[in-house]
């Protein structure tokens, strides 16, 4: 997995992605358990409080059953801090994805394979149904009450499965049901589904899968009118508008960003809220939790680092001037374009930072999807033609694009998980990628497309020109509409006539997955059909395959709304039911695998160049930090590493 | 008659003040989708995905399925009885919000006027004075560049410098250890260490547009017959000029406070989101890209009322100063 990454400027887009593999999920009744350990260290502030009697010691707060953890290099000293940047609006899950998702299980830092986080082990039936999770004794939440099943009762029964709070996550139901639970004794819980569903370990360790033990119930029941007969004094007290409202306020959620805004609100994170993230806020800091639940295999009480400050910067550009400056020790997300690494790699002295590498998960930096579902007509219907998609396909010289636009760095590619993946598929990502114009007009001859007008537009059989709208987001990825204007050039040779529609993200939101108004659309296609993504450049399965909205919506809704889609669609959507279900790896590869073939026959979206490794910052003498990740947003980036490990050299 | 000349513009502000919270409303409706669109927009671009369900729940929690009119409704009588409503992102009270940044908005948009002025007058008065003599082409030279540069770009070259020559860091208001810090008087110290920057950065264009007022005002008033008479009369040269020309040519100013009154929260929206201030236009700007439609429409609401006062402050002073508008 990790390859040395010291020739920074001459990156490869060889891929460095690891066997990407369902791991434990695979083993029914596999039971893994932490060797028993001592926690005999922790930091020098905690010790002096236990000596002054304000805190029980450390193997008391750990709790008797800790993960040990083992530290990638070395065993770390304690202090210091990490200074990381945020963006002023909505990146709450910038925050998430330093401090961590604490969940039931996580990723293991390969991005490989699901393991115990917050549960000591786990136990899955043959069937994929059953889930027994054991959890640790005596571990505490950061304000040192006991963590137990109640707390697990309390989350998924009265928040999870509550509608009158949220609607329960697609997430939490198998076979159109959400999913029961049962209280085996305090320190174990049973979580049962009526249909198998042997993908669910994978969504309980991705960043939105914590809801089981996001809450602590002794402090957050008070909002809930449920255990709280005085709660319309508290929603008066804090000027909120109603239960829900004040719930929120003071205990967030998943995807909101007052889950980082109360520090009085008890979490199992490594490091709790000091400087709250609201609006207004120029930054956030995060103390170390005495009571975190993870040692060292010394016996040391983790995190290394006292606390994460993370300023708050309105624009990318301020925060590029801090990494330059040496205010900012570790920086991936909003760095990581092109365009910006020669001035990082400029400033590595001056600013005491080394790269490291983050790696994509496969896949296309680009996919076209044209509109097969499109409201016009005659583009639908020249849309739904294969030999049409081939022949735009065979209509765009990749090369010449990698040479200008990506700077030489690439390899053309249509989508998928690369050549070392278990996942990959030759065909869908291989086929029709050399440029041959001739083929190209041949194809659309033999379409009925072989009249032109005076601008050698074709045009189409009601006599107009074959002219459509690629929508795109322009701040999304800054080579995407570079990519286009050549795209458009190489297309007008082959007598097709594409507008490039630039559009605020919000707007192409609204006017593509939510009104189907688009003719083409641009996504990245990154999030390729491994373990814990969505292949929804495969299959309609998410409101980014824009190819078939209304399929989609036939999909989510189970044939109630939206278009039904044709029997090819069907058919993979049958197919990724099952493997949706299964909790055996080989078995799901081949039902994956069985869907690539099919959606490499009917050919519908079209890739342009493998996507790129790309990278972040982080200061010499921080220690621990892996010199090449796996950067995508299912793994958590960077906290699937375990910053709590990590240490300054000193 | 002055009295009656206020009370009768107080009472017209009352339609107005509606009439502007309708297009505030508007305005903030008209982008299409809404919070619900831009937050699962959010999602999607980091690669995560929500299901219709939730989104369709919180968009019936939020009352963004109601019509137009009927959420207009719900918001201004909330607005009347003093709540403007939650932020959706911040799931806190909007006036809450507001507040907290207000306080700096309008220390870092005075202490900018007072810079202005304090700058802007003297040069003025001696560009007029000393007319095409070498220190009026050296300021004009500096005004004009001072006039042709953006803001922000100003604000983002001096960063640079600053990081790239000095290694200083010349973002935000605060050091470090007093962001958080409560008020205590080496705060304030620690303000009046930072906000000189922003100030200069802000004032520049400002200053340079007021020297430029200054002058062409004073030039049309120093050739005037009166200026000839009190000059033949013996008066001193600088008694003279600050005595009469400069009262008249600076007229023009007092009119500029009605502008200046918006100014607090837009005035700076952009150089404040590149230095990093924590001032309320980058929480604006914030609100309206998420579409966090009642916070967003508070600023908006702010914006409208600051103009429709500031412009009835500058009235009043004008009519105090010149009585022919007082009596019109």
């Amino acid at each position: 997995m990790i390859q040395d990454f010291k020739s920074l400027v001459s990156t490869r887009a060889r891929p460095v992605i690891a066997r990407f593999m369902f791991g434990a999920a695979v083993l029914p009744f596999l039971t893994v358990s932490a060797m028993a350990q001592e926690a005999t260290a922790q930091a020098p502030a905690l010790m002096e409080m236990v000596e002054a009697g304000n805190l029980p010691p450390v193997s008391e707060r750990v709790g008797e059953e800790p993960e040990i953890v083992e530290p990638l290099n070395a065993i770390g000293t304690y202090g210091g801090e990490i200074r990381t940047g945020l963006r002023g609006s909505s990146d709450h899950n910038g925050i998430l994805r330093i401090v961590g998702p604490q969940g039931l299980v996580r990723w293991d830092p390969q991005y490989s394979k699901v393991i115990p986080n917050v549960a000591k082990s786990y136990e899955v039936d043959d069937e994929g149904k059953v889930f027994i999770f054991h959890l640790r004794k005596g571990m505490k939440w950061s304000d040192g009450k006991p963590f137990t099943a109640d707390d697990v009762m309390f989350n998924v029964n009265d928040l999870l499965l509550n509608a009158d709070f949220a609607p329960t996550p697609a997430r939490f139901t198998a076979g159109g049901e959400p999913l029961k639970i049962e209280k085996i004794d305090d320190y174990t819980v049973k979580f049962t589904f009526s249909a198998p569903y042997g993908g669910f370990l994978a969504e309980l360790a991705a960043p939105l899968g914590q809801n089981p033990v996001l809450y602590a119930k002794h402090y957050c029941k008070q909002f809930l009118p449920k255990y709280n007969d005085n709660v319309e004094a508290l929603i008066a007290e804090n000027n909120a508008s109603d239960w829900r409202n004040l719930f929120l306020q003071k205990c967030g959620d998943l995807e909101v960003a007052t889950r980082w805004g109360n520090p009085d609100r008890p979490t199992l994170d490594p490091w709790v809220v000091k400087e709250p993230y609201v609006g207004g806020a120029t930054r956030v800091v995060m103390e170390r939790n005495p009571y975190f639940w993870q040692i060292d295999t010394e016996g040391n009480q983790l995190p290394y680092i006292d606390q994460l400050v993370m300023p708050i910067g309105a624009d990318t550009e301020s925060l590029l001037l801090a990494i330059i400056g040496g205010r900012i020790d570790f920086g991936l997300r909003h760095i990581d374009t092109p365009d910006n690494r020669p001035l990082l790699a400029e400033n590595r002295e001056k600013g005491d930072y080394h790269f490291f590498k983050a790696s994509p998960p496969g896949g296309s930096i680009m996919a076209i999807d044209l509109n097969l579902t499109a409201k016009d007509p005659e583009l639908r219907k020249v849309f739904n033609q294969k030999d049409f998609r081939i022949a735009l396909s065979v209509g765009i010289n990749r090369q010449e694009i990698i040479d200008t636009v990506l700077l030489g760095e690439g390899e053309p590619w249509q989508q998928g998980p690369f050549e070392d993946h278990p996942y990959y598929y030759e065909k869908i990502s291989k086929q029709y990628l050399d440029y041959d114009p001739e083929k190209a007009n041949e194809l659309l001859d033999g379409l009925g497309l072989d009249k032109r007008n005076g601008d050698g537009i074709r045009l189409l059989p009601n006599g107009d020109p074959l002219r459509f709208k690629v929508d795109v987001i322009p701040t999304f990825d800054p080579t995407w509409v570079d990519t286009l204007q050549l795209v458009q050039q190489q297309w007008a040779k082959i007598g097709v006539d594409a507008e490039i529609n630039t559009l605020e993200r919000t707007f192409f939101y609204q006017r593509t997955s939510e009104s189907n108004e688009h003719d083409v659309a641009i996504w990245n296609a990154k999030a390729s059909w491994v373990p814990g993504q969505l292949p929804h450049q495969l299959l309609p399965v998410s409101h980014d395959s824009r190819y078939g909205i209304p399929w989609v919506e036939w999909y989510e809704s189970q044939g109630q709304k939206g278009s039904e889609p044709p029997e090819s669609i069907k058919e993979r959507l049958r197919i990724y039911d099952k493997s949706r279900a299964t909790a055996d790896a080989d078995k799901h590869r081949e039902l994956m695998l069985e869907i690539a073939a099919i959606a490499a026959d009917e050919f519908e979206v079209i890739g342009i160049s493998k996507a790129l490794p790309t990278y972040g910052i982080v200061k010499n003498g921080l220690k621990n930090v892996p010199e090449a990740m796996p950067n995508f947003w299912s793994a958590g980036t960077p906290s699937m590493t375990l910053l709590q490990t990590w240490y300054w050299d000193k | 008659m002055l009295f009656a000349y206020i009370l009768r513009r107080m009472v017209w502000a009352v339609p107005l003040l509606f009439a502007v919270s309708l297009i505030a409303f508007a305005l903030i409706s008209a982008p299409p989708g809404d919070y619900i669109t831009s937050f699962a927009a959010t999602l999607s671009q980091s690669g995560d995905i929500v299901d219709q369900a939730r989104l369709d729940a919180l968009r019936e929690r939020y009352g963004l399925d109601q019509p137009f009119i009927v959420q207009y409704f719900q918001w201004i009588t909330g607005v009347v009885q003093g709540d403007f409503g939650i932020s959706f992102e911040w799931q806190q009270p909007v006036g809450q919000l507001i507040w907290e940044r207000m306080a700096l908005s309008v220390t870092l948009a005075l202490s900018t006027l007072v810079f202005t002025w304090a700058v802007a007058l003297p040069i003025g008065i001696y560009s007029a004075v000393r007319k095409y003599s070498i220190g009026d082409y050296i300021f004009t030279t500096i005004g004009f560049i001072g006039l042709a540069t953006p803001n922000f770009l100003f604000a983002l070259v001096l960063m640079y410098v600053a990081v790239a020559y000095f290694g200083a860091d010349v973002s935000g208001l605060f050091s470090q250890q007093y962001q958080d810090a409560p008020w205590s008087f080496a705060k304030l110290v620690d303000l009046a260490k930072h906000i000189w920057i922003p100030v200069v950065i802000l004032g520049t264009s400002a200053t340079a547009s007021l020297v430029r007022v200054m002058r062409a005002n004073l030039l049309d008033e120093l050739h005037r017959p009166y200026v000839t008479t009190a000059r033949a009369k013996g008066l001193s040269e600088w008694r003279l000029i600050l005595k009469y020309p400069v009262r008249i040519a600076i007229n023009p100013f007092v009119s500029t406070i009605g502008w200046a009154f918006p100014q607090l929260i837009s005035g700076a929206v952009i150089t404040a989101f590149v230095l990093s201030l924590p001032t309320a236009g980058p929480l604006m700007l914030q609100a309206l890209l998420a579409q966090d439609m009642y916070l967003a429409g508070a600023f908006i609401l702010l914006l409208c009322c600051l103009s429709v006062v500031g412009m009835l402050v500058s009235d009043i002073l004008l009519a105090v100063i010149d009585p022919r508008i007082r009596f019109r």
